[in-house]
């Protein structure tokens, strides 16, 4: 009798524990799909839904939320979806915020996306109709991965050609195959290197020239800081502003009288005219200057003849000696 | 040509004589007094005495399972899916089956041949002498038990076997025991556990009632004992595939797959 009761007991925990089991299973299943919740009722409107079905999950920013209680076609164009969102969302949920289908995973069950909007809006109330946005579907990921390829398709074969030309090329391979331009290349760098470093110094003098007249040493520094220097600066440029005048006054009067001397020797009968551009006094001026020579040589004979005369040899002797004396 | 009308014939005779006992069944069941004490024995006999079969055959099932599934997955690079495809497999089909056929198999030829033998040795016979009745009391509570401790059984056998799962995942990967407690509670959905849990009524009444009607009409003494038993684990297996077949064409009509 005893040991009926211990398996009657044992019975109990046995069926007890899986009826625990199925309770505890049917629970947490129906509140995974919002059936014991305190649940919002909230809309989208969708031209296509991509396959979406009663049942699949809705997330708010990525965070189970519910799930799509009835899909409805309203017309020829627009799908309602009907969604269960658990209530304590509804405040974090406005009501400009965007639905949108996506995918599990690349394979996985279709799903409502809910985003948030940052511009401001009241919180979402029960059968509130939100906005949508079309996300990019396995379709359309196609489309471009299909365009993708064509590109690669073109890209590879613009490659192919240009290694084809450049395996033609003899120029390329010569240019490869030169063991010296290594050599040469790092001469060039090298210079390249000391160019630099000469650069930098004659960079860092210019530093310190434009430091120093920044401060105002150096004469380009006293030029652009030295008020003295700049008021003699301005005095002299108003001096050679007025040079400048007097001298335009002078070309004009040099430029006049240049002009006088112009129509002197433009006009026959003047003096300069007559010395400039008569022939017979030129040829009597020749004349003048040849007897002029002669007579010059005829003196020079007599002042010879004078040096060797016993009256006026002593005198040349004097004369003599009293050069050589101021020389010593 | 007649040996094949013979059989036939045999077959039909057999299938009204199960549909008769059956029929006899809901009229005993319906009918007071109710063997309380006995539906009960039967019940820790048939249910609790299984559970550590069951639950063995359970963890093995959901781990072997897993590990033959991972392969698979990780070469299409889901293998994070392999919590929701293990539990939708033990859920659905695997866990009600796999535990109807056990259950069968140690149940069902149990029964066969302890009626069986009660028959050939005519226990039965004086039973029905000595006013009491033997259907109700040796049938109505065996195939009562059966009935109600099979889905019992195939729920905890789901429970083992998903832990089972989760072993095998944790073997080769890493997964937490919420993750995968969330993963498997998201993908399974009443439409899941209702007809599953629904079929193994049927499948425990199938077990039951064949057993019992191998055993009540066992003749030819001690061979058909053994032939009792042996032929009321074979009917019972091939029955319980029959119901399986005609659930999921139900639930697939009423668009519950």
């Amino acid at each position: 009798m005893a040991k009926q009761a211990i398996n009657n007991i044992k019975l109990g925990i046995f069926v007890l524990a899986g009826l625990v089991i199925l309770i505890v299973t049917l629970y947490l299943i129906g509140r995974n799909q919002s059936l014991f919740g305190d649940d919002i009722h909230i809309r989208a409107r969708f031209r296509n839904v991509g396959g979406l079905t009663k049942g699949n999950n809705v997330r708010f920013s990525g965070i189970q939320a519910g799930n799509v209680r009835s899909v409805a076609l309203v017309n020829d164009t627009t799908i309602e979806v009907s969604m269960l969102v658990n209530r304590k969302f509804q405040p974090f949920i406005h009501k400009n915020a965007f639905v949108a289908i996506g995918n599990e995973g690349l394979m996985g069950n279709k799903v409502i996306n809910i985003s948030t909007n940052i511009i401001p809006a009241a919180a979402i109330e029960e059968n509130d109709l939100l906005p949508t946005k079309t996300e990019a579907g396995t379709n359309e990921m196609l489309a471009t991965l299909s365009t993708t390829n064509d590109n690669v398709a073109i890209i590879s074969e613009d490659l192919k050609q240009t290694i084809k030309r450049l395996n033609n090329s003899a120029a390329l391979w010569n240019l490869l195959n030169d063991t010296t331009i290594s050599s040469n290349l790092r001469i060039s760098l090298s210079n390249i290197r000391y160019a630099a470093v000469k650069v930098n110094e004659v960079a860092s003098g210019l530093n310190t020239i434009v430091v120093d007249a920044h401060n105002g040493k150096g004469t380009v520094g006293s030029l652009l800081t030295d008020t003295v220097v700049a008021s003699d600066l301005k005095k002299a440029v108003g001096h050679i502003n007025q040079a400048s005048a007097d001298a335009d006054i002078l070309i004009s009067r040099l430029d006049s009288l240049v002009q006088g001397i112009q129509n002197d020797v433009n006009t026959k009968g003047g003096t300069v005219n007559t010395v400039l551009k008569d022939t017979a006094l030129a040829n009597k001026l020749s004349n003048s200057l040849d007897n002029i020579e002669k007579g010059t040589a005829a003196f020079s004979e007599d002042m010879e003849a004078l040096k060797h005369n016993f009256l006026t040899r002593g005198y040349f002797r004097k004369q003599e000696k009293a050069k050589r004396k101021a020389n010593k | 040509m007649k040996g094949k009308e013979l059989k036939s014939e045999a077959f039909l005779n057999e299938t009204g004589a199960i549909s008769r006992f059956t029929g006899w069944f809901f009229h005993e069941f319906l009918r007071p007094r109710f063997e309380l004490r006995e539906f009960l024995r039967q019940c820790f006999l048939v249910g609790y005495k299984s559970l550590p079969l069951i639950g063995l055959t359970g963890f093995i099932m959901g781990l072997v399972l897993t590990m033959q599934l991972r392969p698979t997955l990780v070469a299409y690079g889901v293998e994070a899916r392999l919590p929701d495809m293990v539990s939708l497999s033990i859920i659905r089909e695997i866990g009600p089956v796999i535990t109807a056929l056990i259950f069968a198999g140690k149940i069902g030829s149990s029964i066969g041949a302890e009626l069986g033998s009660m028959r050939v040795t005519e226990q039965i016979d004086a039973m029905e002498v000595s006013g009491t009745n033997p259907y109700k009391y040796l049938v109505v509570t065996r195939v009562l038990a059966t009935t109600l401790m099979l889905p019992i059984l195939t729920i905890l056998s789901d429970a083992i076997g998903l832990y089972g799962g989760f072993l095998g995942i944790n073997i080769r990967g890493v997964m937490s025991l919420d993750l995968y407690i969330n993963e498997v509670l998201n993908t399974v959905v009443f439409s899941d556990v209702v007809p599953a849990t629904i079929k193994t009524f049927f499948f425990g009444f199938a077990v039951g009632i064949i057993g019992c009607y191998k055993g009540y009409n066992s003749k030819k003494g001690t061979e058909g004992v053994g032939r009792s038993a042996n032929s009321a684990v074979v009917l019972s297996s091939l029955l319980i595939f029959i119901i399986d077949l005609v659930v999921v064409q139900i639930t697939d009509l009423l668009g519950l797959n």
